[in-house]
Order: structure tokens, then C-alpha cells, then sequence
């Protein structure tokens, strides 16, 4: 009895290693070969009878030696899953699922009374578009959000991609008229507008009778109505005012935003 | 304007904080609440701007359904063409996946009288009055591809 209990096969005793054998992998070697009791199988595959004592040493051998074999079979197999696993990872770019309803869609384009009948494939294409066109928005506005070193992107960030960018210039109602001052007052570089007082602040010059005439009767110079050059002829030096375009005070750069 | 014209905020915030995680490396860039409010409007604008132009490239020949493609030549009429080669590719896509469940609807249906056949003939074994085995399916409209006006 004890001597039936040492002479089964090797591979039955494996438990933990034959319970992990991947899916649809044979746990039994090719070239394996079992005899009957009292006999170890060699790798040629021939069996020889050998004497009880020595039995015990060669079937651990045999054992430790199909052990390997299934472990480094494992090995390989696990290899083969993760480097599969990674591809498959990899090949995925599209993570995002976020598809604006269709139905809603339908409805702001219903909400034009010139719009009669729409397809099926017409309201996806517009939702896939909207999309795409936010994330376009959404990366201009930031743009201006990290050129103030903010940290929140704000409406008037959105406002600068809009007059930034000729493109969206169908979206100019959204944006108020304050806000889309200063964006195209700050987007012009300093010194190159010339920066007037109100009217009444200019001097009131006095034109000589040649450019006058040019003028006539009905027009107007510095927001004064240009009187009859008749009856400034006699004057020959006419007083012009020494400075015309009076420098702008120097602007003091505003804090940055937090 | 009314509430059900606005693009739904949750989603544009997706939108928007999905890009923003790409743009920045350095942490999370937050967006205030009139911005989002901006977003959708901008979004909703772009619709109304894309229909009616895409409506006028459906008209001038002479059709009245706004298709696909009256949709890419509205898209590259408003200078957006870098968007016709993406949305072409996800047009596919969906028209595969419509092409799969017609597949799954059509064995549905296919199986369906099998189905029905042999309750009936459970029910006149046992020769009961009422038949169980009959379901009351009102024929639902098929889908033609086509939503009229429906305002």
C-alpha cells in the first residue's frame, strides 16, 4: 500500500502548480510516459526497473525536473498575456465618452424656423462637431488663462480666444461689448495708437487760407466747426498749438490676477 | 432662451476639464461657473450657426432633408475643414454600430413567431379561452431616418 502510494505519477501530486495552468494548456508534457508501479520514467522515455530504495531519489528528481518545466511554461504564457494586454492598451487612444444629447441637439436646430427636416446621422455629426469645436475653444481660452498665470480660466478668457481668432467671429454676441474692449485694447501693443484727450481738451488752431479752402465751409477740425477763412486771411503767422498729440500719462501695469 | 435649448453644463464640464487635463501638466486648472455658462453658449451658437448654413447648402440644391454631407461642405463653408476628416471617421464608426444592431433587432424579430407559435400551442392543449400566448405589440414606427416637424 505504501508502496502503491509512492509509485504514482509525479504530476498528480502537483496541486498548486496545475491549478494556475492557463486556459486551453495541456498540464501534461508530451513527452512524458508512465509506467506501471515500481518503475521511473527517464527523459528518453524507456522505463527501467529500479530497486525500491533508490526509487524515492529519482521520482523527487523527476518531479523537481516536470515541475520546472510547467513553471517556466507558465512563465512563458504570463509573458505572452501582459505583452498581448499591452498592446491592446496601447492601441486604445480614445478614452473619453462624452457625447451631448442628440435629442437636444435636434431641438436648437428645430428652434430655427428655416430648418425643416433633418437626417438620421445629421444630429451625431452635429454633437461629434460641437465637441470638437469646444475643445478648440476651450485650448485657445486657456492659452490666454496661462499667459496671465491664472489657474481658473474665466469668461474673459473665452472673450480673448473669440477676437483672437477670426473663426469665431460668429460668436462676438456672447462676449459683452466691455469685454471685447478691453480684449482688442490689450491685444494692441502700446505706443502705436495715438491716445487723444476729449475734444474740448485739444487747442483750437487756426488753419491759414490755402488748407482752409481745401477744407470748406461746412467742415469740421478737432470737433470746432471751421469758421469762413475770409475772415482769418490778414493773420500770416497763424498760431498753431506747440504739441497737438499731448503724451499719454504713464499707466501703472495692474496687478496680475490671482 | 428656454432651458431645453441649453447644451446640459455637466457634460460641457467634462468637455472642457478633459481638455484642460491634457493641457496642463502641472495640476488642475479650474473653470469658473460663467465661463461654463459661456461654453455652452458658444456650443449652442455653433449649432444654430452650423445648421443654417448647412439648411442653405440644402437648399440651393433644391432638397429638403439637411444629410451628412450638406453638414461637412456647412463645415468647411464656416472654416472648420481640419473637422471633416475626424467626424467622417466617427460617422463610420456609427453607422457600423447601427449596422450591428440591425443585425441583433432582425434575429429578434425572427425569433419572435417561433416564440409565439409555440405558446399558442401550450394554450390549446390545455384548452384555455383566453390566449396568453398572443402579445399585444402595437407596430411601432419605423425608424426612417427622417424626423419631420415635430414642433
Amino acid at each position: 500500500m505504501d508502496h502503491q502510494g509512492h509509485s504514482q505519477n509525479p504530476s498528480m501530486g502537483v496541486v498548486g502548480s496545475g491549478a494556475q495552468l492557463a486556459y486551453g494548456s495541456n498540464p501534461y508534457q508530451p513527452g512524458q510516459i508512465t509506467g506501471p508501479p515500481g518503475s521511473v520514467v527517464t527523459s528518453v522515455g524507456t522505463i527501467q526497473s529500479t530497486p525500491a530504495g533508490a526509487q524515492l531519489g529519482q521520482h523527487q528528481l523527476a518531479y523537481q525536473h516536470i515541475h520546472q518545466q510547467q513553471q517556466h511554461q507558465l512563465q512563458q504564457q504570463l509573458q505572452q498575456f501582459w505583452s498581448n494586454q499591452y498592446q491592446e492598451i496601447e492601441k486604445v487612444t480614445d478614452f473619453k465618452n462624452h457625447s451631448l444629447p442628440l435629442a437636444r441637439i435636434k431641438k436648437i436646430m428645430k428652434a430655427d424656423e428655416d430648418v425643416r427636416m433633418i437626417s438620421a446621422e445629421a444630429p451625431v455629426i452635429f454633437a461629434r462637431a460641437c465637441e470638437m469645436f469646444i475643445l478648440e475653444l476651450t485650448l485657445r481660452s486657456w492659452n490666454h488663462t496661462e499667459e496671465n498665470k491664472r489657474r481658473t480660466l474665466q469668461k474673459n478668457d473665452i472673450a480673448a480666444a473669440i477676437t483672437r481668432t477670426d473663426i469665431f467671429d460668429f460668436l462676438v454676441d456672447i462676449v459683452p461689448r466691455e469685454d471685447l474692449k478691453d480684449e482688442v485694447l490689450a491685444s494692441i501693443p502700446r505706443g502705436t495708437m495715438p491716445v487723444a484727450g476729449p475734444a474740448d481738451a485739444l487747442p483750437y488752431c487756426y488753419m491759414p487760407p490755402q488748407h482752409a479752402s481745401q477744407v470748406g465751409a461746412a467742415g469740421v477740425i478737432m470737433g470746432k466747426p471751421v469758421m469762413d477763412p475770409n475772415m482769418y486771411a490778414q493773420q500770416s503767422h497763424p498760431y498753431m498749438a506747440p504739441q497737438m498729440w499731448p503724451q499719454p500719462p504713464d499707466q501703472r501695469q495692474s496687478s496680475p490676477e490671482h | 432662451m428656454s432651458e431645453a435649448e441649453e447644451l446640459p453644463r455637466s457634460i460641457m464640464r467634462r468637455v472642457v476639464k478633459y481638455k484642460l487635463s491634457r493641457c496642463s501638466e502641472d495640476g488642475e486648472i479650474s473653470v469658473s461657473k460663467d465661463g461654463l455658462l459661456a461654453f455652452s453658449e458658444s456650443g449652442r451658437i455653433f449649432i444654430h450657426y452650423l445648421s443654417a448654413t448647412a439648411n442653405d447648402i440644402c437648399k440651393e440644391s433644391k432638397r429638403q432633408i439637411i444629410n451628412v454631407e450638406n453638414v461637412f461642405k456647412a463645415l468647411e463653408e464656416t472654416e472648420f475643414p481640419e473637422f471633416v476628416c475626424p467626424l467622417k471617421a466617427s460617422l463610420e464608426e456609427f453607422r457600423k454600430k447601427n449596422a450591428r444592431k440591425k443585425v441583433v433587432v432582425s434575429k429578434g424579430k425572427e425569433d419572435e413567431p417561433k416564440k409565439k407559435r409555440k405558446l399558442e400551442g401550450e394554450s390549446s392543449d390545455k384548452g384555455e379561452g383566453s390566449e396568453k400566448g398572443e402579445d399585444n405589440d402595437k407596430g411601432e414606427d419605423s425608424d426612417k431616418g427622417v424626423s419631420g416637424d415635430d414642433q
